[in-house]
């Protein structure tokens, strides 16, 4: 029996005033509150009478350790940590500035330069870092200016007093797999805050919330997300060149996936390599991690890597559909950064100066609130700010990208030729799109032996030293959770997966899980003969299944604060 | 005064943590190498006992470090205790296991005396006079050698299952015991210990089992367990499992073996069934003598068996048990 964590209900929990909660550590969450202190210090300085306290103002980060969860490739547009911190370059952990950069349409054996990179790809002036690292930095900065940063507490679910949001409850502690209290128990607060800014990255929990109580995307596209896997491997010296950016296209995947491999050489000899998979195929067999060790075998890959040593894996989500996909930003007591409002551009494939940037105008926006006394104002202050800002008039730009692909590659390409040409627009002034996981196709109408696709399909097996079966390759996500507590991947109808999924869809959880969470086991009691099996523990944190279900019964909620994969110069 | 070693051996209510032996072997190993005197301490209320089963090993001399104090076990109080003890004895090197309870107190008890530990030890080398102590870094990617940049006294902790216990040499007569009564005020300890948390308790500590036979998903049933029970039985071993099995509630969480379970390094593991995933592998990789019996070839779990069985167990372990006791009953 599968029970899932739930809030306890009838319980007495600490509660907690608070001027602003940032629920999320990551760029946008540390950019907002780093901003906010700085915003703060200014004004204190410049009113002795009439001081603002920075005391009330947390940080909720559900890691043990700040940057823990984060994952990315990363590029860094230095734009918005400019605005930031004027001359960060000078003592932020920069791997290496961009010094060439190259895209590949790729084929089974062979490559294809293109000779000339296409402008969003164009990375001159960016740099290579490691998120990690680089939010592990920028968080003490954060905890240099003054504000409290909770590490090891998830926000569990959103405080509403009438259609304000009111606060934040954070998770309950010491809870069994039954949920029952075990002797360590420790009731999760009740943070009643006057603003709540929802930082969680991409797929938010209580954005999720937010969202579904007030129907906020009833009239945005969906939002699409893709699947990032990556590897980060150790080479025999003088082999990476830092600072090098190599982006393909191409196989393994076939005209009917969108996605490609990223290559950033880093610094000590350190290359982070990835496949992103748009959550958006037709076989719902395909397996994003298969897809990444199927790249890697490519002649110009396997020698890249040769000699070398897989040190560390991890997979997350992340928001690829833009403009239209964008929910409202702001409501009465909330607002909403970064990767969980979807600002990436993906045609550039970045967002991390975009999640700086919206902290910073989030921050200001609620600034202006602790300056009035009066918390109605900042939330339309920030909508406004974002419109208004060069984040718009960016992701303007590409705000019909992503859809353009949804009908094929070449479409794709066509589409994004002539946006390049009309400022975005393209054909039309709005695209539309449609969810990732409603493309999934039953496996009555797919080939059974999965056809063109078929080398993308189930798991990888791994020869050990290239390429590495999904365990192998998540026991260097060093994915560590608290055993004994209740699953905290919500399905929310477990007959589905034994009567129903298991023969239209195969049960796909098996494959677009990144982490073996999900498995159908052996079960001679069920319609057909399996039941779901949940592995809680080896979570990554990714919320492709919340994403990607065919049947939409998946809730993705944090588990116990501190869990988790440790990320390390990731 | 002649230079000493003094091994800090550990007990819990009454009983000799077996991981002692190891430190004993390691000190006796030093002992030899560098011609200092080798000394053993026992600290507790009523270690009487204790003092003197470690007096039959081959030791110079064994303290019984004794206070009411000392019971239950606190850090500051041991710190204290050991404190006192070592700087009137002045032992050159202080060797203990890297136990959880020596991680408790001995950073407080090196500290409080100016010194540091190098702890978690595999092993130790003797370059001319100095001696060097070899110990992992990075989950075991990197072996760094440290050595005494310090005065005495030298701080040293030894991991679990780097020395052998069984080859502590005996003493020919039992060594002299000394009770050494401290005081320690009560000012001292900061904290109390309350009643120890039922999940701390364990049913059974595998880390202290010298024969293990474990079972993964090629066990198939929950009823076939009764197969493996039976051969850990005629072994004299203890039975364990991999993730799934204790997933599934087969078996309690506390025999499970792996990142996320226990530990062990037996004298011998049998692995029945197991495939030999990597999050098992970290979990039992020190035992000494790795048998797998697995029916598929390219099991991941023969890359460190030192004997592959490949076959099915269910038409292994059958025989295998009647054959163990028959050579039992030979014997």
């Amino acid at each position: 029996m599968l029970i899932f964590r739930k809030p306890l209900e009838g319980i007495e929990r600490p509660q907690m005033p608070a001027d602003v909660v940032i629920v999320g550590g990551g760029p946008a969450g540390m950019a907002c509150a780093l901003r906010l202190s700085q915003l703060i210090d200014q004004h204190n300085s410049q009113n002795p009478d009439n001081q603002l306290t920075k005391e009330n103002i947390y940080v909720l980060e559900k890691a043990r350790e700040i940057g823990q969860h984060c994952l990315s490739g990363a590029l860094l547009d230095p734009r918005s940590m400019r605005e930031l911190l004027p001359g960060f370059e000078q003592e932020a952990p920069l791997d290496a500035p961009v010094s060439k950069e190259a895209v590949y349409f790729v084929t089974r054996t062979g490559k294809f330069k293109l000779p000339i990179t296409p402008p969003p790809l164009r990375d001159h002036g960016n740099y290579v870092i490691s998120l990690n690292r680089f939010v592990k930095w920028l968080g003490s900065k954060v905890e240099e200016a003054g504000i409290t940063v909770f590490t090891g507490f998830a926000g569990s679910e959103l405080l509403f007093d009438g259609n304000r949001v009111a606060g934040v409850r954070t998770d309950d502690k010491g809870v069994d797999k039954q949920n029952q209290p075990k002797s360590n128990f420790e009731p999760g607060y009740d943070l009643h805050a006057k603003i709540v800014i929802l930082a969680e990255g991409p797929r938010g929990s209580l954005t999720k919330q937010l969202i579904q109580k007030f129907d906020l995307m009833n009239d945005r596209n969906p939002q699409i997300y893709g699947q990032g896997i990556k590897e980060l491997w150790e080479l025999p010296p003088g082999r990476v060149i830092p600072g090098q950016v190599i982006y393909t296209m191409g196989w393994p995947l076939t005209t009917k996936e969108y996605g490609g491999a990223w290559i950033y050489g880093g610094k000590d000899n350190v290359v982070s390599l990835g496949f992103v998979t748009a959550l958006e195929y037709p076989d719902p067999r395909l397996d994003p991690q298969h897809v990444l060790q199927d790249f890697k075998q490519h002649p110009f890959i396997a020698r890249l890597l040769d000699g070398g040593k897989m040190i560390r894996y991890g997979a997350k989500s992340f928001p690829y559909s833009g403009w239209w996909s964008i929910p409202p930003l702001a409501g009465d007591g909330w607002m909403i950064v970064g990767d969980s409002a979807g600002f990436l551009n993906s045609a550039r494939l970045k967002g991390i100066h975009l999640a700086i940037k919206s902290g910073m105008l989030a921050a200001e926006a609620a600034f202006e609130s602790l300056k009035q006394g009066d918390f109605s104002v900042s939330t339309g202050q920030y909508q406004k700010k974002v419109e208004s800002s060069w984040i718009k008039e960016e992701l303007w730009k590409v705000r019909n990208f992503h859809q353009g692909f949804e009908r094929g590659f070449w479409t794709g390409m066509f589409h994004a030729g002539i946006q390049q040409f009309t400022g975005g627009r393209g054909l039309h002034n709005r695209y539309t799109g449609s969810a990732g996981y409603e493309h999934l196709r039953k496996l009555s109408s797919l080939p059974a032996d999965g056809g063109a696709e078929a080398h993308l399909l189930g798991p990888a097996k791994g020869d050990g030293k290239l390429t590495f079966d999904k365990l192998t390759d998540l026991y260097h996500s060093g994915t560590k959770h608290e055993e004994d507590q209740p699953a905290h991947l919500i399905i929310h109808d477990t007959n589905i997966c034994s009567a129903r999924c298991i023969k239209e869809y195969g049960s796909p959880c098996q494959n677009f899980c990144p982490a073996n969470v999900y498995e159908m086991v052996d079960d001679v009691e069920q319609p057909n003969g399996k039941r779901i099996s949940l592995n809680p523990s080896n979570c990554v944190h990714c919320k492709t299944c919340d994403i990607q279900d065919p049947y939409q019964i998946i809730t993705w909620v944090p588990p116990e604060g501190g869990g988790g994969p440790n990320y390390d110069g990731m | 005064m002649s230079e000493s070693i003094l091994v800090v051996a550990e007990q819990h209510e009454g009983k000799l943590n077996r991981v002692s032996l190891e430190t004993l072997t390691a000190g006796q190993a030093l002992a030899a190498e560098t011609g200092w005197t080798l000394q053993a301490a026992v600290a507790g209320n009523a270690v009487g006992p204790l003092a003197n089963e470690v007096a039959a090993k081959k030791v110079s001399k064994v303290y019984a470090i004794v206070s009411p104090k000392l019971d239950p076990y606190t850090p500051d109080a041991f710190a204290a205790a050991l404190k006192q003890f070592i700087e009137s004895g002045k032992p050159k090197l202080v060797l203990m296991p890297h136990t959880y309870q020596v991680r408790d107190f001995v950073p407080k008890l090196a500290t409080a005396m100016g010194r540091t530990v190098i702890s978690d030890c595999i092993g130790y080398k003797k370059n001319g006079e100095r001696l060097v102590f070899t110990r992992q870094m990075f989950q075991g990617k990197l072996a760094a050698d440290v050595s005494f940049g310090s005065e005495p006294p030298w701080f040293v902790t030894f991991q679990n299952g780097a020395f052998r216990g069984d080859k502590v040499e005996a003493g020919a007569s039992p060594a002299p015991v000394e009770t050494i009564n401290v005081e320690i005020a009560d000012s001292v300890i900061r904290n109390k210990p309350q009643e120890v948390f039922k999940e701390a308790k364990q049913a059974v500590d595998l880390t202290q089992a010298e024969i293990i036979v474990s079972i993964g998903r090629g066990i198939k049933e929950q009823k076939n367990i009764e197969l493996a029970k039976q051969l850990a039985e005629a072994l004299g071993g203890e039975i364990a499992a991999s993730r799934p099995i204790c997933d599934s509630g087969w078996l309690p969480m506390d025999r499970q073996i792996g990142s996320s379970g226990q530990t062990v390094a037996p004298k011998l593991y049998l692995a029945l069934g197991i495939s030999g995933a990597i999050q098992h592998i970290v979990g039992m990789k020190g035992s000494r003598t790795i048998i797998a019996v697995n029916k598929d070839a390219e099991a991941p779990i023969f890359e460190i068996a030192d004997y592959a069985v490949v076959g099915n167990l269910f038409d292994i372990v059958p025989p295998l048990i009647e054959e163990v006791k028959k050579a039992k009953a030979g014997a």
